[in-house]
């Protein structure tokens, strides 16, 4: 894999803007519209987001892309910035799911502060809003261009702190409890990575990648570390992301922090933060320790099903939307453990295009219950739904769709991904033994069977059935709401189609690279 | 032979057309069904102009586009016999049920919605038909479904009119009457879990083969049927490849979303749920046993008997599948009460025959003779369940009843409609000349032939069945005293709309004409088949029926024939009420009306069953367990160990730096005191910042010293 140098910093610019625009929103505070500050902040992560399309046009993506600078940290090592196949496909949503989620913003923050003034109480100016909003973004964005596991923590730890804040600020319920939940929760999570990247780091160094060589450095923990240490470390390290993921065991912090947080919020937490968790198994662990990762693969396997399977009998019984949606995404990050934990191509590219799909997907859903929330004043329980389509279709259009996206139904992308992700754990099955093949087959079909049961039970409770009384007077969204999710779903529908832009790097990509 | 790229338009156009829909939305009246009839049509013409170079020629005409190079995914059109006859009947089926459409949902308010997924469906199924990948043609498949669901549910408000099953009733406890949202929700259900097992199927395929092209499984059948069988999975690869076309083609066990799928537009049921998607496992099947043939020889010859014997047992299954099928939803005809109830059960039990008479051929290792069988029946059964359920839906729409009972006398004012449900109604019977006839005697005749005993009997008593309910409905629609409702409405009835007349009368009428023609359409399908369709040899086939089994199974026909005549036509009777006196009748037409109470078993296990276990692991599991031990214990268990240690050592702390150092440290606290802003973020600002300090102290330290 070659390596390509860009004769500017593009790639940290697409932080540093963001960033930038973000420190203006705090400094403008209320001296401007929220229409202003959306317009700027969506302006810079849409900037962002071109930059990426661009450099992938330009280049193509089946080389690595690497701006001119490397900071040399002595101990630490080497930070710099690129973009590859891998990270790719992440960018662009983080990019684009935070691009179109600011301009809804507006229009739902403005119902939530309303809301929070007739209760008497004082939220922080739209500035803090989107100062905060735009710096987790940023951070986001960060993570995925890192090459050093210290560059990515600094990044990981950075996204925590606004995404706290902004719980606090303006979430639901107990919120300031939720947020500070959400911050212990993943700030151990980020802990004991950083105690598995400390162990491999003092012994041979922290990168992942050589930026002067253009290589990831394949095998590196496998080779420097052995014994104990070499299992501890691996162990922190994956647990420590899967805690960010949220899979089953350690996944009860998620439904608390994705259904409280501001929906807007819950939109960038639920499909975009946690799935960095499982881009990043693949891009550190998976890298430093192929070898150690792969011994560990029937273990992971077996809890990736088990949390498919898991989150999708509680998504079952949810009653609130959110937190349906919530536990609905424990059960999306199973999909994206099980495709990672074959060690195929086709299963780790799976898991990248399904983290594409689920943060366009649930990011639609969660501006979906928004969009219900600011309209219908303040409705999330289903039960109090039904026959909403009437009233509202072309919100009940693009709640459809995002479920379309999550069940892999055509025309959305996770017709693809889902395939990946199967093709790879049938390998794995096929490679291990009739048994394996058989039960991995039918832990398969529940698994995706109550995807599709929750998904589209869902869909019946809101928006199908006859209109119950006391929503009578309801009325379609505004189009505020509804059209920064109508241009992400086509965004993704876009996606299905030119699937193979993504795919064919990503595929040739893990052959060359890890010659899987 | 490469084909005009062009052709593609036979699956593209109704794309377009939904589209078009779409963009539609804003504009009023009948300009969306326009546009989705034309966007049809169009795909009508060009699977014609498809069938005039390769049925009149013998060839396979094809044309792929690459896709996802890496996935070796392509698209296209690969036009052989089969998929040729397939992509014919589905658009012109597809463009007659449109135009019915026109009228028969010409007043509904959700024009957008019903021509954008109409269209789609069309779209979907042309793919599907015409794809010469399993992942293009699933990309096809899994449109279908969708567009099925939707239309399904396509009155989503779930009025009591437009459900299915009788208001109140309770079978086991478990409602049985389906709303169309309930309805749509279960089909797509009941479907997507088959459709895994085709998915992992088709990875499987993918895995051995490095693609999924048909061309590439016939042409290596040693690498992915050896590689499978040396594995061991090769049995268990079939049931999992199986289960999509079951699901699909509502066989046993997942007969019961095609039930209640009835609660969608009449010709939605015409087009989708009897005609064409349904058909799409039968198709899958058609498509795939000639390459489970091949394949079985190849294995034979390399493997050993044993190998060949798993396809052989295989076939067997499904033949036994597709018999009981056929059988077990007969049953259920006789007794529904329901018009588009009969004919939904009638469906999946003539898909059972189709199922049975692929299988069969399969058994016999004789692809051509089992696409032959499959295909006719499947040709013969569109084409005269169309005109039944669009037949169905001009009745309902005139009395404004879905039970038969509502009905009656209807012959003398929809005279033109009786007369078509006659013609149809002899062709599902089986009666001679009529397409039924042929195709259903082609499937019972291979079956004998197979060996499958079990599956022929019962395809033979389904014969019987068959005849039977037919007949008792075509009486107690048109010809059986009129109902209260008939009489009240009399004034109101008259003959359907030419736009909805006509296209069933076709049908019906086509429905004789093949029939008449059958000779000389067989003749040509024992060339063609053979001669122009993937995995064949080339070799004609020569189908002679056998006079005796003909005999039976029409003798048969016209035994159920002539007992529904004598019993409603002649006597008048209504049969349900000696039912009533005897409990064990009665107790067989409860079993038999709530479906074998297979529907209230699943919903006991699976709806309720999985309900409770997921409340109860919600309660004990997610709730009790996991958050109380995150989120109770260790809050507890950290605060009383520091509320321990608060009382122990640092009280001793306290007191020896408080009262000791208190002078000192009075003016350290002074300065310090200004941190303390009491702003959250201030705090949370210095942790971070202190912590990110204290890391860069620890890994400077450490690092020295490693």
């Amino acid at each position: 894999m070659n390596e390509i140098i860009l004769g500017n910093p593009a790639l940290l610019s697409t932080v540093v803007v963001p960033v930038a625009v973000a420190i203006a929103s705090w400094l403008m505070r209320d001296k401007v519209s929220p229409e202003i500050h959306a317009t700027i902040n969506a302006g810079a992560l849409g900037y962002s987001l071109l930059v990426f399309l661009i450099l992938a046009y330009k280049y193509g993506l089946g080389s690595v892309i690497r701006d001119p600078e490397v900071w040399t940290v002595p101990t630490l090592g080497n930070f710099a910035f690129i973009m590859d196949a891998v990270a790719f496909p992440v960018l662009i949503s983080i990019a684009a799911v935070t691009a179109f989620t600011a301009v809804y913003s507006v229009p739902y923050m403005r119902h939530r502060i309303e809301e929070m003034h007739e209760k008497g109480e004082k939220p922080p100016s739209w500035g803090s809003y989107f100062f905060l909003y735009t710096l987790f973004a940023a951070a986001m964005i960060g993570t995925l261009l890192s090459t050093n596991t210290i560059e990515f923590y600094l990044f990981l730890e950075l996204t925590l702190i606004p995404s706290f804040l902004l719980i606090a600020f303006y979430g639901y319920g107990d919120r300031v409890r939720i947020a500070i939940l959400y911050l212990l929760w993943t700030h151990v999570g980020a802990v004991l990575f950083l105690l598995g990247a400390l162990a491999v780091g003092f012994k041979a160094g922290f990168d992942f990648f050589n930026p002067f060589t253009g290589k990831m450095l394949l095998g590196l923990a496998d080779a420097a570390l052995s014994g104990a240490l070499l299992k501890t470390a691996l162990i922190l390290m994956v647990v420590g992301l899967l805690v960010k993921m949220a899979v089953f065991g350690v996944h009860i912090w998620l439904p608390y922090a994705h259904a409280e947080a501001p929906t807007p919020i819950s939109a960038l937490l639920s499909p975009n933060l946690i799935g960095i968790g499982g881009a990043m198994l693949i891009r550190i662990v998976y890298t430093l320790f192929p070898s150690t990762f792969a011994s560990a693969a029937p273990y992971l396997i077996g809890w990736a099903l088990l949390t498919m399977i898991y989150g999708g009998f509680m998504a079952l019984v949810q009653t609130d939307f959110k937190r349906l949606l919530a536990y609905s995404s424990v059960s999306q990050m199973g999909y994206l453990l099980l495709g990672l934990s074959t060690i195929t191509a086709y299963g780790m590219s799976g898991a990248i295009l399904h983290y594409l799909v689920h943060a366009f997907g649930k990011a639609i859903l969660f501006l979906t219950a928004g969009t219900l929330i600011a309209t219908l004043h303040g409705l999330r329980a289903i039960p109090k739904m039904g026959g909403l389509a009437t009233k509202m279709p072309f919100t009940a259009a693009l709640g459809l769709l995002g479920f379309m996206f999550i069940t892999g139904i055509p025309p959305t992308p996770g017709l693809w991904s889902e395939y990946l992700i199967v093709r790879g754990a049938v390998q794995y099955g096929m490679d291990h033994g009739a048994a394996a093949f058989v039960t991995i087959g039918v832990f398969l079909m529940i698994g995706i069977g109550l995807s599709t049961a929750y998904a589209f039970l869902t869909m019946k409770r809101a928006f199908y059935g006859p209109l119950p009384k006391h929503l009578e007077d309801a009325h379609e969204a505004s189009p505020g709401l509804l059209v920064p999710m109508a241009v992400l779903a086509a965004i993704g529908v876009v996606a299905f189609f030119v699937v193979y832009t993504m795919l064919d790097p990503m595929l040739a990509y893990f052959h060359t690279v890890y010659g899987i | 032979m490469e084909g005009p790229a062009s052709y593609v338009a036979a699956w593209l156009a109704p794309y377009v057309g939904a589209a078009l829909v779409l963009l539609l939305h804003p504009v009023k009246g009948r300009v969306k069904g326009l546009a989705g009839v034309l966007s049809i049509f169009t795909a009508a013409i060009y699977s014609t102009l498809i069938a005039l170079k390769t049925l009149t020629h013998g060839e396979i005409l094809e044309h792929s586009f690459t896709w996802v190079p890496s996935l070796n995914v392509t698209i296209g059109y690969y036009a052989d016999t089969l998929s040729t006859i397939m992509a014919l009947v589905v658009s012109w089926l597809s463009f007659l049920i449109a135009v019915y459409s026109l009228e028969y949902m010409g007043g509904d308010p959700g024009q957008t919605r019903y021509w954008f997924f109409f269209s789609f469906f069309v779209g979907s199924m042309q793919l599907l038909v015409l794809s010469d990948n399993l992942i293009a043609m699933f990309i096809g498949w899994e449109g279908t479904g969708l567009a099925s669901y939707a239309l399904i549910g396509h009155w989503f408000t779930d009025e009591e009119e437009r459900c299915v099953g009788d208001p109140g009733r309770k079978a086991l406890g478990i409602s049985m009457c389906f709303p169309p949202s309930h309805a749509g929700l279960r089909a797509l259900v009941f479907t997507r879990l088959g459709d895994v097992g085709l998915l992992i199927g088709t990875a499987a395929i993918h895995y051995l083969l490095g693609t999924t092209s048909f061309h590439a499984m016939v042409a290596h059948p040693e690498v992915w049927a050896g590689g499978l069988y040396t594995r061991g999975i090769l049995a268990a690869f079939l049931a999992f490849f199986i289960l999509g076309a079951m699901a699909k083609s509502a066989q046993f066990p997942f007969h019961e979303w095609l039930v209640t799928a009835m609660t969608g537009p009449t010709s939605v049921s015409a087009l989708i749920h009897a005609a064409t998607m349904v058909k799409a496992g039968v198709y899958f099947l058609l498509r795939f046993t000639p390459i489970f043939v091949v394949a079985s020889h190849v294995v034979r010859d390399t493997m050993g008997i044993a190998a060949y014997n798993t396809f052989i047992h295989f076939f067997g299954w499904v033949a036994l599948i597709g018999g009981f099928t056929a059988f077990m939803m007969a049953t259920m005809a006789i007794v529904a009460r329901e018009l588009k109830l009969v004919l939904a059960f009638s469906t999946a039990s003539q898909l059972g025959y189709m199922f049975l008479g692929i299988a069969a051929g399969g058994m016999m290792g004789e692809g051509p003779l089992a696409v032959f069988a499959g295909l006719s029946h499947l040709v013969s059964h569109a084409v005269f369940k169309a005109a039944l359920f669009l037949i169905a839906g001009a009745v309902i729409h005139a009395v404004h009843s879905r039970f038969m009972d509502d009905m009656g006398g209807l012959a003398k004012y929809m005279k033109w409609s009786a007369i078509s449900m006659l013609l149809a109604g002899l062709s599902l019977s089986g009666i001679p000349p009529f397409a039924g006839f042929w195709s259903k005697d082609t499937i019972l005749d291979v079956a004998h032939e197979a060996g499958a005993t079990i599956p022929w009997l019962l395809g033979v008593i389904t014969a019987l069945l068959t005849a039977a309910y037919t007949f008792r409905m075509i009486i107690m629609v048109f010809y059986y005293k009129p109902s209260h409702r008939v009489q009240e409405h009399a004034e109101h009835l008259h003959e359907a709309h030419p736009l909805m007349l006509l296209p069933y009368l076709t049908l019906a009428l086509l429905s004789l004409i093949i029939g008449l023609a059958w000779p000389w359409i067989q003749d040509r399908l024992e060339t063609l088949i053979p001669g122009a369709t993937l995995a064949m040899h080339g070799e004609a086939l020569h189908i002679s029926m056998s006079l005796s089994l003909t005999s039976i199974s029409v003798a048969l026909a016209l035994t159920g024939l002539g007992i529904a005549v004598y019993l409603y036509q002649a006597k008048l009777m209504r049969p349900y009420d000696y039912v009533v006196k005897s409990p064990s009748l009665t107790w067989l037409h409860k079993f038999l009306y709530d479906r074998w109470y297979l529907n209230s078993i699943y919903y006991w296990i699976f709806v309720k069953g999985g309900r409770a276990l997921a409340d109860v692991t919600y309660k004990y599991v997610n709730n009790a367990l996991v958050d109380s031990f995150y989120h109770r214990f260790m809050p507890w268990f950290f605060m009383s160990s520091a509320r321990g240690l608060y009382a122990t050592a640092e009280k001793a702390i306290d007191v020896g730096f408080h009262v000791k150092l208190v002078n000192g440290t009075l003016s350290v606290s002074r300065r310090v005191r200004r941190l303390q802003t009491g702003v959250l973020n201030h705090y949370v600002l210095t942790m971070w910042l202190g912590l990110v300090v204290l890391l860069l102290i620890v890994i400077w330290y450490v690092g020295w010293i490693i």
